[in-house]
């Protein structure tokens, strides 16, 4: 809470009449017997140790700790009193009662609130002491009207004991038992005040009604929400870096095979995407855009405290309770050198004191394609081909009989996708008592691919559990199992339909995939002008397999010794281990194949032990220090083994009997490991709520650099001012939380693999005699000295909250310069290696973030809103020699050429290519000869287009009423240029038969007409890397709309259910985009021919008992 | 009581104590912990033993067979007077430079060739310091990296004109400039002499070069230095020494099975050969290059990429009753109904489309005969009956005769030079087609322009001849000059 304006504001703090603590106090006696988890409540373990506070300050520092409200008239109670309370993981009761002892106050639970009320001395003449001292007289006037209405919280509870209070004022009344009130209005009296500890005051104009229901919001932001960060939590209040947070509900939001899918549009700053359509994708995470020209770029995602590698694909959606991103500097310094691309941090469940709780979820999908490309049919198909063969000189391929003949045709389209289910199931159950907590899950998560045969499954088992030893001693393990099983159906890429989904465009809609015997159609064949490379899609789906099964454990045992109150050590050791298994296997009807078999199993183990102590104290109330420092060990093991065959007698065998494969492959095996050795401390210290500091260093050291630079340390700092909380703002009600936050720190990223600064042989074979025979040489790449690439991040961000926080507003500018990047350094091929890795380069990204939480409406209806929107801009400051770097290398046979560059003081990733001016007389294309040297060369290419976004945004809508529930999530990127080098294929590779969009028939040159968008159709037409395949892919996506009912369980009087939710909901049903092929978000950069994503239609169900 | 302290002992002594030790070990053994020790062979600790001065040797065969030398000799035969490119082959066809893909594809072989340079530059200067092998085998495995370094010098030689000399002396400079085409056969000649005097007689596996094989390829770069003596003498030690003899014929399938074949494991006729196998990731890639799947002859179906046409002069006038001519099928996959597709390299039962088992013939005693005959000639300035006998076993050969015995075929004595070597070139045209020779011949003989033109009707760009430095070269060998350096026209 905010601990300054709740001296000064009303609305915080309830001033309860004594007579309406009578009335409480009445209802507590009678509640008490009904309401359960009251003692729960009071034996909620604490641990504090505060010496000569005030009683508020005691009573505010158990209310963040326990997240338990007490209810109490400042006039009454007396909240200036300074008490000592010391308690190390004591029940609250306990606590309370030491504290009051001497105060005169006695307590009770009253819905998950205390009530705090005065001690009736019995008056030593007897009979009771009658009314207060300090109690408002209630007027005696006339009354001309008479209100009443129904005090009930956001999900129908009746609320008893809140103030009403008419306006302008000092009558009022406190609600009952069952939340009713009612009060009596004078003539010109129409506003009511409603106002009760922990929700959000309301006005409301009476307007000459007799009833007056109200719903009262809890105010989210009374009590300190924790946030977690590297090696502990803080509150949020005193956070001094930038986190964005991200809640179970919203992760919980729609199915999603990775809960990274549901972070997309939800943090400010953090760009991500899928990187194709097919279930159970990988994703790509950019945190303030990317800072390796050779790492990968994704953040570091640690699971309850264990850095695990790669990302969480093994985790159920459902089991988690937080994602928090670490942005800046001051945030990830603490990760050292695995934080420069942000760190994820993933907190899954825990068990609550209380009841055991279950929650049971399900969900049904429907998906399909998310839209068609427009392609030729038969008719127009044989039309554009047969111009094809006048403009080449070859005799027309289909005779006008032909011609007349065709239709539409075939479909490929609709051949190759179909429409997919997916199903997410779980199941939770937690709570515990004063000693042990737990939670436990089981899920299952089903996916379709919408390319028939492709699928994702997973099943999960989660449990957290944390058992008190003793006062001094807790144990906590979280642990994950899981099972992944995906069938792959993802060849994409490739040109002239030799791949999948390249196929399911190419195919010629005047083929069908069957023969009339039943057999597959060899489409490569079936015309003399076709591609050679082309597939029929129908090999691919029932031919081949590519099966990946996996089995993931994540586990990790910690133990807490608390030596006093504030001196916690805690030791903490995982395993996190991975055992994975590919299976490939092409039958022998597939395409010109005798069968072939392949199978690679993988192992992964990482080992964690991690030793922290951790600090926390406050002296003199004003000065709050919290404290860790701590050294870690981690190794990561890799070993693989792989074996192939080709030739079989039969398909029976799959992958199964590699030895009845008439030719086996060589077996291939392999190993390497790594290790990371830290020391890391960080101190935050806080004086008086107002001016807050953090300080971090870690110390990392890899074995993957080289001798004498294995070791790297990272220091932040970071300040920040709480303005809201200093007195010259105590008057200031609008305002109601205000914070400048500054940081600056260093970060690394460990972007090469092990090994790599070594100089090793690689083994290969040749053959001699018609016999394998050894091969031993270095490789392409010579090995040198390499450390660390090291981020420096500077970061500036205001917390800006008004009207008790219902305007929220995050607003961060940061500036991250990378250096000794580590780059390929292309070396004169001569030398036999074509490159080396240098410590070369420095990249630039800054960029500000705006995120805003808003509650537009409260009350009845509620809506609730938050955006948010990010600007980044790159820049390559300089790179080895200030040579160019040519990337991203397009194949597709008639281009083969780079389509990107790194070039000093351009952005990142900038496209590069040739410019065209038109067509020529013959209908071919003009390129723009920009140097001027009369012929077109690598030195005419240029700019041609900037895939980085302008900026990135998301949108979420909440409203509610009664017991509905409907939501809109919007997501989108607008400025970012994509590179189509689907398009090159299907819409310029003239002259081996392929389909293409109707665009290319309806639209290309002709001597009748020039102004086309496509050149002359023939077969020497030539076509280069060039603005042409560049097209805007800005989008604006409806990612979600959802309905939900919540049933009222209580008022039906299903006693066995607590909650019981309906919804339906759709996921990408609307798009707007430019863009001409399927899909902008998964293609950001560079489409080629991936697989596409889908558009679906959800309904679920979810149930507490 | 008594317990409660006794547990907190314990307590104590469990976390504190290990935490303590850790903390030791864990700051003494650091830096012997960060140690990397992978399993593989460090470059430093090898090249020691015969077996692996052997295993570093064989790697040089790697680069220049595995994918390189199918594609490099279907792109050298699209640049003959034969043949012809399709799709992204057919610049190459049309003689006006190489197109960006055609760059593309070329710098692929320089890098191959390089890489094989640098491997063979690695045996050369490690294997003397070996610890645990005889001179003998350093001098012979030397003498097979040496063989190997100057053939691809060679090969880059002819393509590139002068490029930089990378030799063990200098491969660890970055910058290096070109040397000339002259310095470069210089160190191929006293490579090719080494490797002659310390080769072995019979090498210990198929596939290895002999001394013959380095006299044969020391022929074939005289020929090209016009040191024609020289080059016919060469040519002479190896038809002298009896150990080769052409591989006897009746029909076009022997052709294809006795002298090409996909399982024949070495002929009579096999000087020095690129290996392959059916067997993983070992196989020949040429057959996918040309085949057309309704040949049958490749159970892989093909990618018709190069290929001949029945309208070319040099078909149109090549004898009928030739077998070699009947190496070409006449398909219509769409370019017309005069396309040719060879069949010379045949498979129906490879393993991948990458795994035929014919190996590809870099020198075969058909060529050595047909050095002598125009080396001889044109040294003598006459023509030898020896060197018209030679020519006439090929030519027999060719017809399915008896190559040693004379017979009506023959060409008769008593012709000019100019008409002889007219005939030897014809005949290599007809002997060597698909083997990648045709288009150095063509440039070797300069008449290059003059042979496309009567062949294919092309006019022959002057750029074309020698192909682009790669930008992978050009752009980071600060030692060359972009604007001097690169070849003429790019």
């Amino acid at each position: 809470m905010n601990k300054l304006s709740k001296n000064k504001t009303i609305t915080l703090i309830m001033r309860l009449s004594f007579l309406q603590l009578i009335l409480v106090g009445v209802f507590v006696v009678v509640a008490n017997a009904r309401v359960t988890g009251a003692q729960d409540l009071l034996d909620k373990k604490i641990t504090l140790n505060l010496e000569n506070v005030t009683l508020q300050k005691a009573l505010a520092t158990i209310e963040q700790q326990t997240k338990i409200r007490f209810a109490y008239s400042s006039s009454i109670i007396p909240v200036g009193e300074k008490v000592n309370v010391r308690a190390v993981n004591r029940p609250l009761d306990s606590v309370l009662n030491d504290l009051f002892a001497d105060l005169n106050i006695e307590y009770q639970p009253v819905r998950g609130q205390i009530m705090l009320k005065r001690i009736r001395k019995k008056a030593a003449t007897g009979g009771e002491q009658s009314l207060l001292p300090d109690e408002t007289p209630f007027e005696s006037v006339v009354m001309e009207s008479v209100v009443k209405g129904k005090i009930t919280d956001e999900r129908n509870n009746a609320l008893p004991g809140v103030n009403v209070l008419v306006k302008g004022t000092q009558r009022g009344v406190t609600s009952g038992i069952e939340g009713d009130y009612e009060l009596s209005l004078n003539d010109g009296e129409n506003t009511l005040i409603f106002s009760f500890v922990g929700y959000l005051s309301q006005e409301v104009n009476v307007n000459n009604r007799s009833t007056v229901n109200i719903v009262l919001e809890p105010d989210l932001k009374s009590l300190e929400e924790v946030v977690v960060i590297g090696y502990g939590t803080v509150k949020k209040s005193d956070l001094t870096g930038s986190v964005a947070q991200v809640k179970s509900k919203e992760i919980n939001a729609f199915p999603n095979a990775n809960v990274l899918q549901s972070l997309s549009g939800r943090a400010p700053g953090v760009h991500i995407r899928q990187s194709s359509g097919a279930p159970g994708a990988s994703m790509s995470v950019r945190v303030r855009g990317g800072n390796s020209i050779l790492g990968s770029n994704e953040p570091l995602y640690v699971i309850d405290g264990f850095p695990v590698n790669g990302g969480p694909t093994h985790l159920n959606n459902s089991d988690i309770e937080s994602v928090e991103v670490l942005k800046d500097a001051s945030a990830t310094a603490i990760y050292g050198s695995r934080g420069a691309n942000g760190v994820v941090l993933i907190t899954t469940k825990r068990g609550k004191t209380g009841k055991t709780v279950v929650d049971f979820e399900t969900s049904f999908s429907s998906q399909k394609l998310i839209r068609k490309l427009d392609l030729m049919n038969a008719k127009e198909y044989a039309m554009f081909y047969n111009e094809q063969a006048i403009n080449d000189n070859i005799a027309p391929f289909f005779s006008q009989a032909d011609i007349d003949g065709f239709g539409e045709g075939f479909d490929w389209q609709d051949f190759v996708f179909q429409r997919a289910p997916m199903l997410t199931t779980s199941l939770n159950v937690s709570g515990g008592n004063e000693k042990t907590q737990f939670s436990v899950s089981g899920s299952f998560f089903g996916q379709d691919g919408i390319v028939r045969g492709s699928n994702y499954n997973r099943y999960a088992l989660q449990s957290n559990v944390l058992h008190t030893v003793s006062d001094k001693f807790r144990i906590n393990l979280s642990t994950t199992l899981s099972r992944l099983m995906t069938e792959r159906k993802d060849s994409g890429g490739g040109s002239r339909g030799n791949s999948m989904i390249n196929a399911a465009i190419s195919a010629p809609p005047t083929l069908t995939p069957y023969n009339e015997d039943g057999s597959y159609r060899v489409l490569s064949t079936a015309y003399p002008f076709i591609a050679t490379d082309i597939r029929n899609p129908i090999n691919f789906i029932n031919e081949q397999s590519n099966q990946i099964r996996a089995n993931v454990v994540l586990a990790n045992l910690a133990l807490m010794y608390n030596f006093t109150p504030d001196l916690m050590l805690k030791v903490s050791g995982g395993i996190e281990n991975r055992d994975d298994r590919n299976d490939n296997y092409t039958t022998t009807r597939f395409f010109n194949s005798q069968g072939a078999a392949s199978v690679s199993a993988g192992q992964f183990t990482s080992l964690l032990n991690e030793n922290t102590l951790n600090y926390n104290k406050t002296f003199a109330e004003k000065h709050s220090v919290s404290a860790v420092a701590g050294f870690t060990y981690q190794d990561f093991l890799n070993t693989s083994l792989s074996g192939s065959g080709t030739g079989f007698l039969s398909n029976i065998f799959e992958t199964y009997n590699l030895g009845a494969s008439m030719t086996p492959g060589v077996p291939g095996s392999g190993y390497s490991k790594s290790l990371l050795l830290s020391y890391l401390g960080r101190v935050n210290y806080v004086y008086n709520d107002k001016y807050l500091l953090t300080v971090s260093i870690r110390r990392d050291g890899s074995s993957r650099y080289s001798e004498g630079h294995k070791w790297g340390n990272f220091p932040s700092a970071a300040v920040a001012w709480r303005i809201s909380n200093e007195n010259f703002m105590s008057g200031n009600t609008f305002i109601s939380d205000l914070k400048l936050r500054s940081s600056w720190g260093l970060s690394g990223s460990q972007a090469i693999d092990p090994y790599s600064t070594l100089n090793q042989l690689i083994a290969g074979r040749t053959i001699f005699n018609d016999d394998y025979a050894n091969t031993f040489a270095p490789g392409t790449r010579l090995p040198g000295i390499l450390k660390w690439e090291t981020t420096a991040q500077f970061d500036l961000g205001i917390d800006f909250g008004v009207l008790s926080n219902r305007l929220l507003l995050t607003a961060d500018f940061y500036n991250k310069n990378t250096r000794d990047l580590l780059s390929t350094v292309m070396l004169p091929s001569s030398l036999g290696y074509t490159n080396t890795i240098q410590n070369v380069g420095k990249i630039q990204n800054r960029g500000v973030e705006l995120g805003l939480d808003a509650k537009i409406l409260t009350g009845a209806f509620t809506w609730d809103m938050n955006a948010n929107i990010s600007f980044n801009k790159s820049k390559v400051l300089s790179l080895y020699n200030g040579e160019d770097i040519l990337r991203d290398n397009v194949g597709v046979i008639i281009i083969n050429d780079a389509t990107s560059i790194l070039r000093e003081g351009r952005p990142v990733g900038q496209f590069w290519g040739y410019r065209e001016l038109g067509y020529d007389e013959k209908g071919d294309i003009i390129f723009d000869d920009t140097n001027g040297d009369g012929s077109i060369s690598q030195a005419d290419k240029t700019y041609i287009g900037d895939p980085n976004p302008d900026f990135i945004y998301g949108l979420n809508s909440t409203m509610t009423f009664k017991n509905f529930e409907f939501n809109l999530f919007f997501q989108g990127s607008q400025g970012n240029d994509i590179f189509n080098a689907s398009a090159i294929t299907n819409t310029m590779d003239f002259g081996f038969g392929l389909n293409m969009p109707k665009s290319v028939f309806n639209d290309h040159w002709t001597p009748d007409h020039r102004d086309a968008s496509y050149p002359r159709i023939s077969l020497r037409t030539p076509t280069r890397v060039s603005d042409r395949y560049i097209e805007d892919g800005s989008y604006l996506r409806l990612k979600n709309i959802m309905l939900a009912y919540n049933l009222p369980v209580q008022n039906l009087g299903i006693k066995a259910l607590r909650s019981l939710q309906v919804y339906a909901s759709g996921q990408n049903l609307l798009t707007f985009t430019k863009y001409s092929w399927w899909d902008p978000e998964t293609n950001f950069r560079l489409d080629h021919n991936s697989y596409p994503v889908s558009k679906s239609v959800t309904f679920g169900l979810r149930v507490g008992f | 009581m008594e317990n409660r302290n006794t547990y907190k002992k314990l307590v104590s002594t469990i976390l504190y104590w290990p935490s303590l030790v850790i903390a030791v070990i864990f700051m003494s053994s650091c830096e012997d912990m960060l140690k990397e020790e992978p399993k593989s062979v460090a470059a430093e600790l090898f090249y020691n033993t015969r077996e692996e001065v052997e295993a570093a040797v064989n790697a040089i065969y790697s680069p220049l067979r595995d994918g390189t030398m199918a594609n490099y000799i279907a792109t050298l035969e699209c640049q003959s007077d034969w043949m012809y490119g399709r799709g992204s082959w057919d610049p190459l066809s049309q003689y006006q430079g190489l197109n960006d893909a055609n760059i593309t594809r070329v710098s692929g072989f320089w890098n191959a060739f390089y890489l094989a340079v640098r491997n063979a530059n690695l045996v050369i200067q490690n294997a003397p310091n070996g610890n645990a092998i005889s001179t003998e085998d350093v001098n012979r495995l030397v003498a097979e990296a040496k063989f190997l370094r100057a053939l691809t010098y060679f090969h880059l030689v002819r393509n590139w004109g002068a490029v930089p000399l990378r030799t063990e002396e200098n491969m660890t400079e970055k910058d290096l400039p070109k040397s000339s085409a002259e310095q470069v056969y210089g160190l191929i000649v006293s490579d090719l002499l080494n490797a002659e005097s310390n080769l072995p007689d019979v090498p210990n596996a198929i596939g290895r070069p002999s001394k013959w094989a380095a006299k044969t390829l020391l022929a074939d770069v005289y020929l090209q230095l016009e040191r024609y003596q020289e080059a016919a003498d060469k040519a002479d030690e190896v038809i002298q020494s009896g150990k080769y003899k052409l591989v006897s014929v009746q029909n076009k399938e022997d052709i294809q099975y006795k002298l090409f074949g996909p399982e024949i494991l070495t002929t009579t006729e096999e000087i020095f050969y690129f290996k392959f196998s059916r067997l993983a990731n070992q196989g020949n890639y040429i057959l996918w290059i040309s085949n057309h799947p309704s040949t049958n002859l490749f159970n892989f179906g093909g990618a018709y990429a190069v290929h001949g046409d029945l309208t070319n002069p040099n078909y149109m006038n090549w004898d009928d009753n030739d077998l070699r001519k009947d190496l070409w099928d006449n398909i219509d996959f769409g370019l017309g109904k005069n396309t040719l597709v060879s069949s010379k390299y045949v498979d129906p039962n490879a393993i991948s489309q990458n795994g035929a088992g014919n190996d590809l013939p870099v020198y075969r005693y058909a060529e050595v005969l047909l050095i002598y005959a125009e080396a001889s000639a044109r040294a003598g300035n006459a023509v030898s009956d020896k060197a018209l006998e030679v020519l006439n076993q090929v030519r027999r050969r060719g017809y399915g005769l008896n190559p040693e015995a004379a017979s009506e075929l023959d060409f008769d004595a008593g012709m000019s030079v100019a008409a002889f070597i007219d005939l030897v070139v014809r005949e290599r045209g007809y002997e060597f087609l698909y083997e990648g020779k045709r288009w150095h011949e063509l440039k070797r003989i300069k008449r290059a322009s003059e042979l496309i033109l009567e062949g294919k009707g092309k006019t022959l760009a002057e750029k074309h001849l020698l192909w682009p430095i790669p930008v992978s070269e050009m752009n980071y060998n600060q030692a060359l000059n972009p604007a001097s350096d690169q070849n003429p026209g790019y």
